[in-house]
């Protein structure tokens, strides 16, 4: 009897997956299809472009720059040890540019940004007023998913290219701290050791983390119950998700990097 | 209204911003793999390329004037390597410039490396080819170190053995390192050999600088010139000795004594060859005798 019941349990759990999956799905495919289908919600997406993209700024080049100090500063005794200080800019550089810098960016804006949206839409679900939308003739999906999801995804990469910078001038505050180099021979050893190889994928990664952070959220929160908890829940599970689900995304365009290339 | 544009102009600013970054970054770094610049290029063959990529920095006395742009395989053992070359470099190289792969470091990346042509050959062209060296292979270069190693454990192991034997052996330069009393009697030697060689320098001097006689034998012309009157005199004095005892010789006063010595002369002489003949005799009768076998001896 109690077999069958662990059984079932399993099966519900499976079944409740699948379900989770299809409906994440048929979300996505939805998001294409409205996306490309007029009307198009330009003035609600520049603006949540305003909010996510120059809002999260601030919070974005201070973490940048700190990861950019601390990585040299952490860097600094090893590679002293074997003789290649010089090999800091250009490493740090690297380091910066190909992962850390756009993981770093995504996982500050999954908690900021991912967050926001699922308790947004969580809550105006919950007080009904996606529903009063729909009975006002607006389309829902278009004007609060399709608006969120291209802005993240359109406001992240560039969130990136800024944390790029700030985190090499940290890197260069770092070497400024116990050596002594100029910030255009900084700038030069940087330059030098990067190719296209290590910003073009980081771009393009960081485009699939937007989306993904807008995504997550967004599915979230419209999919909230009836409920003031499933607002928290919302909240909490979109940034859950959306961490996860930037590494497993880093990890993929890591394999494909390398196939290609 | 007033709201709208506040936003959209911080909106535009960002995005401008970031792909302003992005822009730059790809100037840059496009800009140093001569992608804007004006190039030319260049081909080489080599047997191997050693691991070199495309992309790999070209250098010309020790200066990155361009990169690696294509690296094709002609057949099982030639390998072509195309190379994307500033502008600027064309005046310096030459047709009888020649490639050579190298790496940055011991670690780094592989750097084509092109040294400097005979100064009266003609300049590169667009699509010239230039000669190649062929790159020295890491595993030749381990099989050569560990060539030398094996000869330094062959010398060590000697030096091991020579080590002891100084340290224990009995020979002269085992005694010279350990023995007491050898050394002393090298410190004495030297010691003697220091104060006769003092002596000789006094003597020398005294040579050089003294009034004595063989100084002055030395040094002195003057001297010399006397001494050689005076043997010239002594010759003449003693060719006048000799022509008084012939004189004397036949003077009938001392003809007796001279006979007689004669005569005593020729008798002893001819006693001298009767004893030789018979010492001869006795030699060969000597020598005719039979050997006797060594057995037999005892």
């Amino acid at each position: 009897m109690e077999e069958v019941s662990k059984h079932t349990f399993v099966l519900q759990q499976l079944r409740e997956l699948f379900l989770a999956m299809g409906k994440a799905t048929l979300f996505n495919l939805r998001f294409f299809r409205e996306l490309f289908f007029p009307p198009t919600e330009w003035r609600e997406t520049l603006k949540q472009c305003y909010l996510m993209g120059w809002k999260s700024l601030p919070l974005v080049s201070i973490t940048g720059f700190i990861m950019g100090l601390v990585l040299t500063l952490q860097s600094r005794p090893t590679l002293v040890e074997f003789g290649a200080e010089s090999w800091l800019p250009g490493m740090v550089g690297t380091s910066l540019i190909r992962e850390i810098a756009p993981v770093v960016t995504a996982l500050i804006c999954a908690g900021k940004i991912s967050s926001g949206i699922g308790a947004e839409l969580g809550s105006m679900k919950v007080t009904e007023q996606i529903d009063a939308m729909e009975v006002s003739a607006v389309n829902p999906f278009k004007y609060l998913v399709v608006t969120r999801i291209v802005a993240t995804t359109l406001m992240v990469p560039i969130l990136v290219l800024f944390a790029d910078l700030v985190g090499i001038l940290g890197g260069f505050a770092g070497i400024s701290i116990k050596g002594d180099i100029s910030l255009i021979s900084y700038a030069t050893k940087v330059i030098e050791s990067l190719d296209f190889i290590d910003i073009i994928p980081a771009t393009i990664k960081s485009c699939f983390f937007g989306y993904f952070i807008g995504m997550i959220g967004c599915y979230q929160g419209f999919n909230a119950s009836n409920g003031t908890e499933s607002v928290g829940r919302a909240a909490n599970s979109a940034v859950v998700i959306a961490s996860l689900s930037i590494f497993i995304i880093d990890m993929l365009a890591v394999q494909i990097t390398d196939l290609i290339i | 209204m007033k709201d709208n544009t506040g936003y959209i102009w911080k909106l535009g600013m960002f995005v401008a911003v970031g792909l302003g970054i992005l822009v730059v970054a790809i100037y840059l770094i496009g800009m140093q793999k001569n992608l804007f610049g004006s190039t030319f290029q260049l081909r080489t063959e080599f047997k191997s390329v050693s691991g070199l990529k495309v992309g790999n920095n070209v250098r010309f006395a020790g200066i990155n004037i361009g990169t690696v742009d294509e690296i094709a395989l002609l057949t099982d053992s030639s390998v072509m390597v195309y190379l994307v070359i500033k502008e600027d470099a064309k005046p310096f190289l030459r047709v009888t410039s020649k490639a050579s792969i190298g790496s940055d470091g011991l670690m780094g990346d592989k750097v084509l490396t092109i040294n400097p042509g005979l100064p009266n050959s003609a300049l590169v062209k667009n699509g010239s080819k230039i000669a190649s060296s062929e790159a020295i292979e890491m595993q030749d270069l381990i099989a050569g170190l560990k060539k030398s190693v094996d000869n330094a454990a062959v010398i060590t192991d000697q030096l091991a053995g020579f080590t002891y034997k100084m340290n224990n052996g009995k020979g002269a330069l085992s005694k010279l390192i350990s023995d007491e009393q050898f050394s002393e009697s090298i410190k004495g030697t030297i010691l003697n050999l220091e104060s006769s060689s003092e002596e000789f320098a006094k003597f020398t001097w005294k040579m050089n600088h003294g009034n004595g006689a063989l100084s002055r034998l030395v040094s002195d012309t003057g001297f010399a010139n006397s001494l050689d009157s005076t043997m010239t005199n002594l010759k003449t004095g003693s060719k006048g000795l000799s022509e008084n005892m012939e004189a004397a010789k036949s003077n009938f006063l001392l003809k007796g004594y001279f006979n007689k010595k004669k005569r005593e002369e020729s008798k002893k002489q001819a006693e001298q060859i009767k004893q030789e003949e018979l010492r001869q005799k006795k030699l060969k009768q000597k020598l005719k005798q039979p050997k006797l076998p060594k057995d037999s001896i005892g």
